[in-house]
């Protein structure tokens, strides 16, 4: 019984390969264990972008359609919103480690090279699982076909909303009988809002809470007010810009009034704006994902679309969408359960729509649950006169477009550009972007791409 | 006779043999140290030469990020970043906050270091306050200070009792990147000063002050002198680091490029164009373009300090 024959040198080299072992066989356990703790024949991989409320809510329907379907594990991820999200997505698509279902923006949809990185859905299995063409908004359902063919399943829009406060309106008289704002159909009746509103406000309070340093959030009312004069951003062919550039400055200068007259205080720019407004501020231009902010803050609010001052209703409008990365064998149990996934969520809309978001399937819309929600009821018109960004490749929410002309925006907003240079700005951007090849397929807006 | 032609044949024989003797130890430290340095080397070469070569190489392409569908398309790239005025304003904003940081965070670092090895009590505290936040991850230290700029809540203007919108006023959003990063990175150059500071033999300053020199004239004539390389190591490294300014400030303006694009860095750039645009071979272009400046800055550096030290001499 000697010492046995191994040196330093061969204990090290031994341990450290049971600890390679040791992992490997770790993961391997963990592997085994996840699919043995499911129970599942077919496991969807579906990646979201949904944080905050709309992430409880999302966990909440998936839950409940993992319940309804034991036969199919569904493994999310959640991941950052905005360019992280639409980086990471793109990558796993061109790199075949495609998710089976994913969700997007309906705007960044056209740019995201369908056919390249997107596969299209089966309309046949949609329809087998209940969601058909007629169970949603024509608008939204074009904006969603690609070259004819359907690359996106819009689950809501999500709009910008002139939330406003019950009690400080009343008390400046601002309230109707039926306990809504009362209505606002010009620019002077919109500032005489504010001034009365101003004056039942509390000291060191804002008027209204604008994001006026916020590049995404100045991009989307422009674009409410823009085309609610009627602006339009290119020809059909996508060949020219028609940006119009007079209305353009008036939408800016009307952006800008807000903090020239007074009611927008430039200090409290960004998130304050919603801060102000759960303090007691009258006013705040947000997001209905902010419903459940003012809700679990217990406020006596209501919501409407962006006021329509330049006469035509329009408020700015982007859709959550379920898409499906391309994979290159895509097809069998996992990408019907993808399709059932969808169908399931975007029919079971009702939850989601708890969070502030307009369903986009039309048949909850008309639910006694959904009527009795409050404020959504109050703005689901916004529904039928959506703003939305031009359908081309460098459109989208956080895209190319909304970087290059949002810090113009907000640039005359905050003064230190003049809203008719700011403007001028905006269409040279507009004309470069025009003349940019898409880097997906090399083809200018012109050459093809987004065309329904 | 023969003894010592012997001799005179055997000392030569014997020193060619220790000669190769030692040839052959040589070569054997050789192999040895290749062994070792050899992870070293392989990593290098995959992680940074292969990329720089390949980002080379797309820089002559339209590649996207599918990485398919990529055409030659020569110095394109190169002449499509000379005219875009995002390349210059983005250049100009990582110069701009070069330009803050290096001074600030270069003296701070000294008196900070000066205050350490001077305060006799508590020492490890002062130390451990100075450095610890060099510890942290650029998004806790950005994440934390997003919260004190806060114009609202945040615990400046609290103190101060003003109402100014750091992070959201283009005047302001780049100050407060650079208050941020001088909070957060200023204990690695204090680190230097610190060991620098207990470097310098202790009878000089007893010599100095055995012939009368104040605090003053030891702090110019003894101290600062025997500083100067370390100054020289502190600025060089921090004109790399902050060209290459990115996270902190991507992280306090929630990944956007702060007011009016105010914060929007060279980096930050290239990887918009990279991974929102898809630009690859473009991101790559300008990529090259940057990796040229800092390693002329680099150079540049090298040049004057080898001037300084032949003058020295």
């Amino acid at each position: 019984m000697g010492r046995p024959g191994l040196n330093r040198r061969q204990i090290l080299a031994g341990l450290s390969g049971l600890t390679v072992a040791g992992s490997l066989g770790f993961a391997a356990l963990g592997t085994g264990a996840d699919a043995l703790a499911s129970g599942a024949d077919t496991r969807v991989r579906y990646w979201n972008l949904f944080s905050g409320g709309d992430g409880y809510n999302m966990i909440a329907m998936l839950d409940a359609f993992r319940k309804a379907n034991p036969g199919i594990d569904v493994k999310d991820s959640t991941l950052q919103w905005g360019s992280p999200f639409y980086t990471k997505l793109a990558m796993a698509a061109a790199g075949s480690r495609a998710p089976d279902l994913g969700v997007m923006h309906l705007g960044r949809v056209p740019g995201f090279s369908p056919g390249r990185l997107l596969d299209p859905w089966d309309a046949g299995l949609l329809a087998k699982y209940g969601v058909r063409e007629a169970d949603f908004n024509p608008e939204l359902w074009k904006r969603a076909v690609i070259d004819g063919t359907l690359y996106a399943l819009p689950l809501d829009i999500h709009v910008q909303l002139c939330f406003y406060r019950k009690d400080v309106l009343k008390k400046a008289g601002l309230l109707g009988d039926d306990g809504r704002i009362v209505p606002v159909t010009s620019v002077d009746e919109w500032f005489d809002v504010l001034k009365e509103a101003k004056k039942a406000t509390r000291k060191g309070l804002q008027t209204i809470g604008m994001w006026s340093s916020d590049q995404n959030f100045q991009w989307w009312f422009f674009v409410a007010f823009y085309t609610q004069l009627g602006g339009t951003w290119f020809d059909d062919a996508n060949g020219e810009v028609t940006f119009d550039t007079d209305k353009a400055t008036q939408v800016l200068e009307f952006l800008r009034r807000h903090i020239t007259d007074g009611y927008v205080d430039p200090g409290f720019a960004g998130g304050a704006g919603a801060e102000q407004f759960v303090n007691g501020g009258p006013f705040v231009w947000e997001g209905n994902w902010s419903v459940p902010v003012f809700d679990s803050a217990k406020l006596d609010y209501g919501a409407t679309p962006l006021p329509p001052v330049f006469g035509r209703p329009a408020t700015h409008a982007e859709s959550h969408s379920f898409v499906l990365p391309h994979q290159s064998d895509r097809g069998g149990a996992a990408n019907e359960a993808a399709h059932q996934l969808a169908a399931h969520i975007v029919r079971h809309a009702q939850q989601w729509a708890g969070g502030g978001h307009i369903p986009a399937y039309t048949p909850t819309l008309s639910t006694d649950a959904y009527e009795k929600l409050n404020p959504q009821s109050e703005y689901v018109s916004a529904m039928d006169h959506q703003a939305t960004e031009p359908k081309v490749w460098f459109a989208g929410s956080t895209g190319i477009l909304a970087q290059r002309v949002g810090p113009v925006v907000v640039s005359s907003t905050m003064g230190s550009a003049k809203p008719d240079t700011a403007a001028r700005r905006m269409r040279s951007t507009l004309t470069e972007l025009l003349a940019m090849k898409n880097p997906m397929d090399g083809q200018t807006a012109a050459q093809g791409g987004a065309v329904a | 006779m023969t003894a010592t032609s012997a001799q005179t044949v055997i000392a030569p024989t014997r020193a060619r043999t220790a000669a190769a003797g030692a040839t052959v130890r040589r070569r054997q430290g050789f192999q040895h140290g290749a062994w070792f340095v050899a992870p070293f080397l392989v990593l290098f070469a995959l992680f940074v030469i292969w990329p720089l070569l390949r980002g080379l190489y797309l820089s002559f392409t339209d590649a996207n990020i599918s990485g398919d569908a990529t055409s030659f398309i020569g110095l394109d790239n190169y002449r499509e970043a000379l005219d875009d005025p995002l390349v210059w304003e983005s250049l100009g904003h990582s110069a701009y906050f070069t330009l803050l940081v290096v001074p600030c965070i270069t003296v701070l670092a000294f008196l900070l270091a000066m205050l350490a090895h001077h305060i006799e009590r508590v020492t490890w505290l002062w130390r451990l306050c100075f450095f610890a936040p060099f510890l942290l991850p650029s998004t806790v230290a950005a994440n934390l200070w997003q919260w004190l700029f806060n114009p609202g809540t945040g615990m400046i203007n609290h103190v101060f009792g003003i109402e100014t919108a750091w992070l959201t006023d283009k005047s302001y959003a780049m100050l407060a990147v650079v208050v941020c990063t001088l909070w957060w990175t200023v204990g690695f150059s204090f680190l230097l000063y610190l060991a620098a500071l207990q470097g310098i033999p202790a009878h000089l300053y007893e010599a100095a002050k055995l012939d009368g020199a104040n605090a003053w004239h030891r702090m110019v004539h003894i101290t600062l002198p025997m500083l100067r390389n370390i100054t020289g190591l502190v600025v060089a490294l921090q004109i790399l680091a902050s060209l290459q300014v990115f996270d902190q400030a991507v992280v306090m303006m929630d990944f956007l490029p702060g007011p009016e694009g105010s914060t929007r860095t060279f980096v930050q750039y290239t990887l918009e164009e990279g991974f929102t645009s898809y630009r690859v071979g473009y991101a790559s272009a300008i990529s090259i373009i940057f990796f040229v400046i800092i390693a002329a800055v680099a150079l540049a550096r090298m040049w004057l300090l080898r001037n300084r030290e032949e003058g020295g001499r």
